[in-house]
C-alpha cells in the first residue's frame, strides 16, 4: 500500500495561549503529526490535554506559536487572522460538541450560515442546501426553527452545515459526548459515508464507541500537550 | 451580481432577520428613540414654521411705524401730525393706518382689524392672498379675512356679513379675499379693510388713525429719519423695522434655544441608554458571534452586521419619529410646544400652524439623533466583533 498525500502536516508545533503574559499556557508542545487524505483520525486524552487546541490549529482557527503547520497544502504560520478565516471557510467543515446550532433560525438558515459572508445569492444557497437536507432526511423540517426539532435531526443539521461548502476536511470536537449510543452510532455512520466521499476527518473523543470504531484509521493519544503515540501516517 | 455587494446584502438580510427575532428586547429602545426624535423633530418643525411666518411678516413691515402716546398709552394720531412730517426729507411715502381689535361676542373671539388707505398693489402682498383681491380704492365694505375669522364667522360660501359699532349699530361688510395659510400666525385673526371702513367700525373721528407707516427712500437713513420724526411729533413712539425684527428674533431664538437644550439633554440620556444596552452583551449574543466567526465570518462582517442592525433601528425610529412630529404639527397644531413658542399670543383666536419643513431640517435632525445613536453603538459592535472563534469549542 502506498503512503497517501498528507492533508494535514504539523512539525515541531508549539501553541501558547496568552503568550508573554502572567497567565501564559503552553497548550501544545513539539507536535509532529500528519493526517492523510481520506483518514478518520481520533484524538484522545484527558481533559485539558490540548485536544481542542490541536483541533483548532488543524481547523485554521489560529496558527501555531512556533513550528510549521500546513493544512490542505497551505502554510498557516504567520498568516493574519483574516486570511486564516478566509482559508478556513473554504477548507474546513466543523461539527461542534453541542452542535452550536442557532435556535432562533430555521434549519435551512442554519445550514447556509457559512455561505453568507462568501457573497452567495439566496437562490444558490438554496440549491446547495436542498440536496444536503435530502441526503440527511431533514428536508421536511427545513422551515422549522432549530429549537423545534429533535436531537437526532439537530445532529444531522450540524453535519449538513459542515458540508455546505464542500470542504475537503471535516473536524469534530467530542461529537458524541452528549449522545446516547444509538445516536452516537448514527453519527459515526454519517462520518463513515463522508470518508467514502473522500473527506479527511479528525475528531476528538474518549468514547470507546468512537476510538474502537473499525473505520477509525488511527487513535492519537495526547497528554499534557504532547502526542504520546500514533503521530505518523499508517501505511 | 457582484460578490461583495451580495455579501453585504446577505449580512444586511441576516441582521434584519435577527433584529426581528430580538424585537422584544429592542422594542423599548426603539420606542424611546422614536419618542426623542419625535420631540426633537416637533420642536424643529415648529420653530421652522414660526420663523418662516415671522420672515413673511417682516417683509410686510414698513421701514418706520409711528404711533402717538399720551400718558404712556397709545392714542389716535390726527391729520395734523401727518402734516408735520412734510418738513422731514428722505421720506418716500406715508400711509395712515388703523390697527385695532374687534371682540366678537357671539363667538368669544378677538379679531385684529387693520384699516389701510392705499390698496395693496405689490406682488409680495398679492402672494399672501389665497383667493380674491385686496379692497380697491373707494370700494366700500370690502374686507380680506384670515382663515380663523372665516371659520369663526361661519360664512361658508356667503360673502356678506356684518359687525357691530360700539353703539351696537351694524356695519355691512363683504369678503373680497382670503389670506393664505402659510402666514397664519399673523393673518389667522386678521380683517383687512379700507381706512374709512375701519374708522366707521371703531367710530373714530373723521381724520383720526392709530399709526403712520413711513417708507424711506434710502434704507441707510432709516435711523436718522426715525429720530427726526420723533422730534417733529412730540410724544410719539417711532419703531423701525429693524427693531421689530430684533424683537422677534430675540423671542424665537431664546425659546428655541431653551427647548433645543432640553431636548439635546434627553438625547444625550438616550445615547447613554443605547450604549448601556450594547454593553449588556448577553451570553447568547456572545455565543452567536463565536459560532458565526467559527463558520468563517470575519471580524469586519460582525461589525457590519451590528452596524446594519443599529442603522435599521435608527432608520425606523427616525421615520416613525418624523412622521409623528409631522402629524403633531399638521393635525394637532404642535399642541405640546404651543405654549413654549406662543406664550405671548394666548389671547388670539386659535389658528393652525402650517408645517414648513425643509430637507435641511431633516438632515439636521438626522445629524443630531441617528448619528449619535450610531456612534454610541460602535463600541458595543466592536466589542461583539472581537469575540474569539474558539470561544465556542
Ligand atoms: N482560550 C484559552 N486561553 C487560555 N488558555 C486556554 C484557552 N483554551 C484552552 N486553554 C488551556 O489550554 C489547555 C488545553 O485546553 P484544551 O481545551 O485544548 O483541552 P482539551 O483536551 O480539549 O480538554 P477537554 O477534554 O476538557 O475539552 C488547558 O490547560 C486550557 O486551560
Ligand atoms: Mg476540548
Amino acid at each position: 500500500m502506498t503512503i497517501k498525500i498528507p492533508q494535514i502536516e504539523l512539525s515541531e508545533v508549539h501553541k501558547f495561549y496568552n503568550q508573554g503574559q502572567d497567565n501564559e499556557v503552553h497548550a501544545l508542545k513539539e507536535i509532529n503529526l500528519q493526517v492523510a487524505e481520506g483518514e478518520i483520525v481520533c484524538l484522545r486524552g484527558p481533559s485539558g490535554s490540548g485536544k481542542t487546541t490541536l483541533l483548532c490549529l488543524m481547523g485554521c482557527v489560529f496558527g501555531p506559536s512556533s513550528g510549521r503547520a500546513a493544512v490542505g497544502g497551505q502554510q498557516l504560520q504567520r498568516m493574519p487572522d483574516e486570511y486564516l478565516t478566509r482559508y478556513r471557510r473554504e477548507t474546513i467543515g466543523f461539527i461542534f460538541q453541542h452542535f452550536n446550532i442557532l435556535p432562533e433560525l430555521s434549519v435551512e438558515q442554519n445550514i447556509v450560515l457559512p455561505l453568507l459572508p462568501l457573497g452567495i445569492s439566496p437562490k444558490e444557497r438554496q440549491q446547495r442546501a436542498e440536496p444536503l437536507m435530502e441526503r440527511f432526511g431533514i428536508e421536511h423540517r427545513k422551515l422549522f426553527k432549530a429549537s423545534q426539532i429533535s436531537g437526532g435531526e439537530l445532529q444531522r443539521v450540524a453535519i449538513a452545515r459542515a458540508l455546505i461548502n464542500n470542504p475537503p476536511i471535516i473536524l469534530a470536537d467530542e461529537p458524541t459526548a452528549h449522545l446516547d449510543s444509538s445516536r452516537s452510532n448514527e453519527l459515526m455512520d454519517h462520518l463513515v459515508t463522508l470518508r467514502r466521499d473522500g473527506k479527511t476527518i479528525v475528531l476528538t473523543s474518549h468514547d470507546p464507541l468512537v476510538t474502537e470504531h473499525p473505520e477509525v484509521t488511527r487513535v492519537i493519544d495526547i497528554q499534557d500537550g504532547r502526542i504520546s503515540c500514533g503521530g505518523s501516517i499508517c501505511s | 451580481m457582484n460578490k461583495s455587494i451580495q455579501q453585504q446584502l446577505n449580512i444586511l438580510d441576516y441582521g434584519l432577520h435577527s433584529l426581528w427575532q430580538k424585537k422584544g428586547r429592542n422594542f423599548c429602545v426603539f420606542l424611546i428613540f422614536s419618542g426623542v426624535i419625535f420631540l426633537l423633530a416637533s420642536f424643529q418643525f415648529m420653530s421652522a414654521s414660526l420663523t418662516r411666518t415671522a420672515e413673511l411678516l417682516l417683509v410686510t413691515v414698513p421701514d418706520i411705524t409711528v404711533q402717538q402716546l399720551s400718558a404712556g398709552r397709545q392714542v389716535p394720531l390726527s391729520a395734523k401730525s401727518l402734516g408735520k412730517l412734510d418738513t422731514v426729507f428722505g421720506i418716500s411715502s406715508i400711509r395712515p393706518r388703523i390697527w385695532g381689535y374687534y371682540f366678537d361676542e357671539s363667538n368669544g373671539a378677538n379679531y385684529t382689524v387693520i384699516g389701510s388707505s392705499a390698496p395693496a398693489t405689490d406682488d409680495l402682498l398679492d402672494s399672501l392672498l389665497i383667493a380674491g383681491s385686496y379692497p380697491q380704492a373707494g370700494e366700500q365694505g370690502a374686507v380680506v379675512l384670515g382663515s380663523a375669522v372665516l371659520d369663526n364667522l361661519g360664512l361658508g360660501d356667503r360673502k356678506s356679513f356684518s359687525l357691530f359699532r360700539p353703539d351696537l349699530t351694524q356695519v355691512a361688510l363683504h369678503r373680497v379675499g382670503v389670506f393664505q395659510q402659510s402666514i397664519n400666525l399673523l393673518t389667522a385673526d386678521l380683517m383687512l379693510m379700507s381706512l374709512e371702513d375701519a374708522r366707521d367700525l371703531f367710530a373714530m373721528g373723521h381724520d383720526e388713525f392709530t399709526d403712520l407707516l413711513v417708507q424711506v427712500a434710502n434704507p441707510t437713513e432709516i435711523p436718522t429719519i426715525a429720530s427726526k420724526i420723533a422730534d417733529a411729533i412730540p410724544g410719539s413712539r417711532v419703531v423701525t423695522a429693524e427693531q421689530i425684527r430684533k424683537t422677534y428674533e430675540a423671542v424665537f431664538s431664546f425659546r428655541s434655544g431653551f427647548g433645543a437644550a432640553c431636548l439635546l439633554a434627553s438625547l444625550a440620556a438616550f445615547v447613554i441608554l443605547a450604549f448601556d444596552k450594547g454593553l449588556g452583551f448577553s451570553r447568547e449574543d456572545q455565543q452567536e458571534v463565536g459560532i458565526l466567526k467559527m463558520l468563517g465570518w470575519q471580524t469586519g462582517d460582525i461589525m457590519r452586521l451590528r452596524f446594519y442592525e443599529s442603522l435599521a433601528t435608527a432608520a425606523c425610529a427616525f421615520g416613525l419619529g418624523i412622521s409623528l412630529a409631522w402629524a403633531h404639527i399638521l393635525f394637532f397644531d404642535g399642541g405640546l410646544f404651543r405654549s413654549v413658542f406662543l406664550g405671548w399670543s394666548v389671547l388670539r383666536p386659535t389658528f393652525d400652524i402650517v408645517p414648513y419643513i425643509q430637507g435641511r431640517d431633516i438632515l439636521l435632525l438626522f445629524a443630531f439623533s441617528a448619528l449619535p445613536y450610531l456612534a454610541a453603538t460602535i463600541i458595543p459592535a466592536w466589542r461583539a466583533s472581537i469575540v474569539r472563534a474558539d470561544s465556542v469549542v
